[in-house]
């Protein structure tokens, strides 16, 4: 069943390419919601995250030719494609965020880690580590990913579902750049090892 | 930096989708995304990999502004380009010279100027001077009690949707969290179509994906239902508001 959603989702894809706006519609009745998710996890607030999301879906109507379902003879669900997307924009949105308020408040230079440009807390639970955890175990690779240290994973979840830069990471955990830089790195490595081994990606 | 290096590209490539990459290193590996297909491969791969963590995030329900926003760019977007590019097209071969459209522009500015009721419609000087109400969509819908409750206004040739809650009391008192008052438009001859949400209270101004005379001119009552889904495509069956759709000319 979730083949068929998967599958007509890139038939609609593939309408939307042709300027069938019909298509692009069904595109984003079955999409939004779970896009909307993403985009509020990484900018914390609904204005902001239904900004991007508006620019997500123009794209999406504009690029919507540019996708392809499998490249090099692995799969690409469209569902992560435009995921891609709408996590593309939202970083945008960030890194311009952090200029703004970088440019705003020079003088705020002193680990004032409230009020660096982070996505606000509030409106964010479940937690970046709690979520990647659940992800872990959806994708049945949390045993493979246990091989890991907890502050790779945590880094990992900051910079994947808040966005978050290296700095920043760093700032958050409290660890230096160079360890946090590393942590990603190999976090990476890891889950395109258990990914692989488990047949989810390549 | 070496770009031949399979290594460093895969790093990049990671780092490009997670979002780690940065700046200058980041629109320079986006230009290579654009030159190389094995770059744009390598990326393909990673948003698949990384696009798993994604499926774990709750979903979350926008407003249901979001989507005619969307449509309002998209769809009428297609036309607009198409009109420009005859346009252009139409220009060109005629080599019009850009001297003889300002000074056409300075004649008609002396001409409007000296004789404004030769620009502006009889309409138009009559609404100026406070005689009459300018070309207009307006509808009063009213509750079941008859009550007016809501005012909807957009003017005839404009693009905006101007809709005014009457009285202090929610139009609706029992509204669940995910519910939504949503406005219809019931044309004579084709099926509704959603126009918005109505606002809880105060006045609320949106943009609407066309000018009123091409969305209104066939349309002949307003309802307002109770919705739960974001982009309802259907029409409700729990009316809470109807009236009459009628052209202010």
């Amino acid at each position: 069943m979730n083949r068929n959603i998967l599958t007509s989702l890139q038939d609609l894809i593939a309408g939307a390419a042709r300027g069938d706006h019909a298509c692009f519609a069904q595109v984003y009745e079955r999409t939004h919601l779970h896009l909307f998710g993403v985009a509020v996890r990484m900018l914390g607030n609904e204005q902001a995250a239904e900004d991007v999301l508006q620019e997500a879906y123009v794209s999406i109507w504009k690029n919507a030719g540019s996708y392809r379902s499998s490249v090099d003879g692995q799969e690409i669900q469209p569902i992560t494609w435009l995921i891609a997307i709408v996590r593309n924009k939202a970083l945008d949105a960030l890194r311009s965020r952090t200029r703004r308020n970088a440019h705003e408040q020079p003088q705020q230079q002193t680990g004032d880690e409230d009020d660096a440009g982070l996505p606000q807390g509030t409106d964010t639970a479940p937690g970046a580590l709690q979520l990647f955890e659940q992800a872990m175990q959806a994708l049945r690779i949390e045993g493979c990913m246990a091989a890991l240290d907890g502050s790779f994973r945590q880094s990992l979840a900051l910079a994947y579902y808040q966005g978050l830069s290296h700095t920043e990471v760093a700032a958050q955990m409290n660890a230096p750049l160079g360890s946090v830089k590393a942590w990603i790195r190999r976090g990476l490595d890891k889950l395109r090892a258990c990914l692989g081994a488990q047949g989810v990606a390549p | 930096m070496r770009y031949t290096d399979a290594r460093l590209l895969d790093a990049l490539a990671s780092a490009y989708v997670l979002g780690t990459l940065e700046g200058g290193a980041r629109r320079r590996f986006e230009r290579l995304q654009h030159d190389r297909t094995d770059v744009r491969s390598l990326v393909a791969q990673w948003e698949q990999r990384l696009g798993q963590l994604a499926l774990a995030v709750p979903v979350r329900r926008p407003s249901v502004d979001l989507w005619p926003a969307i449509a309002a760019r998209t769809r009428p977007a297609a036309a607009r380009q198409a009109s420009a590019s005859r346009w252009t097209g139409w220009l060109r071969p005629t080599g019009f010279a850009l001297g003889g459209i300002a000074a056409g522009v300075v004649a008609a500015s002396a001409l409007f100027l000296s004789a404004p009721g030769l620009f502006i419609s009889s309409d138009q000087l009559a609404m100026r001077s406070g005689e009459r109400l300018p070309q207009s969509y307006v509808g009063v819908l009213a509750d079941a009690q008859g009550q007016g409750r809501l005012l909807v206004s957009s003017l005839r040739h404009g693009k905006t949707l101007t809709l005014k809650v009457l009285g202090a009391a929610p139009i609706a008192p029992a509204l669940a969290g995910d519910e939504r008052l949503v406005l219809w438009a019931l044309p004579a001859d084709g099926a509704p179509f959603a126009m918005g949400t109505v606002p809880a209270s105060g006045t609320q101004v949106s943009a609407l994906p066309d000018t009123s005379e091409k969305l209104l001119s066939k349309v002949s009552r307003l309802i307002v239902t109770r919705e739960r889904g974001a982009t309802p495509s259907a029409l409700g069956s729990d009316v809470v508001l109807s009236g009459s759709c009628a052209k202010l000319w």
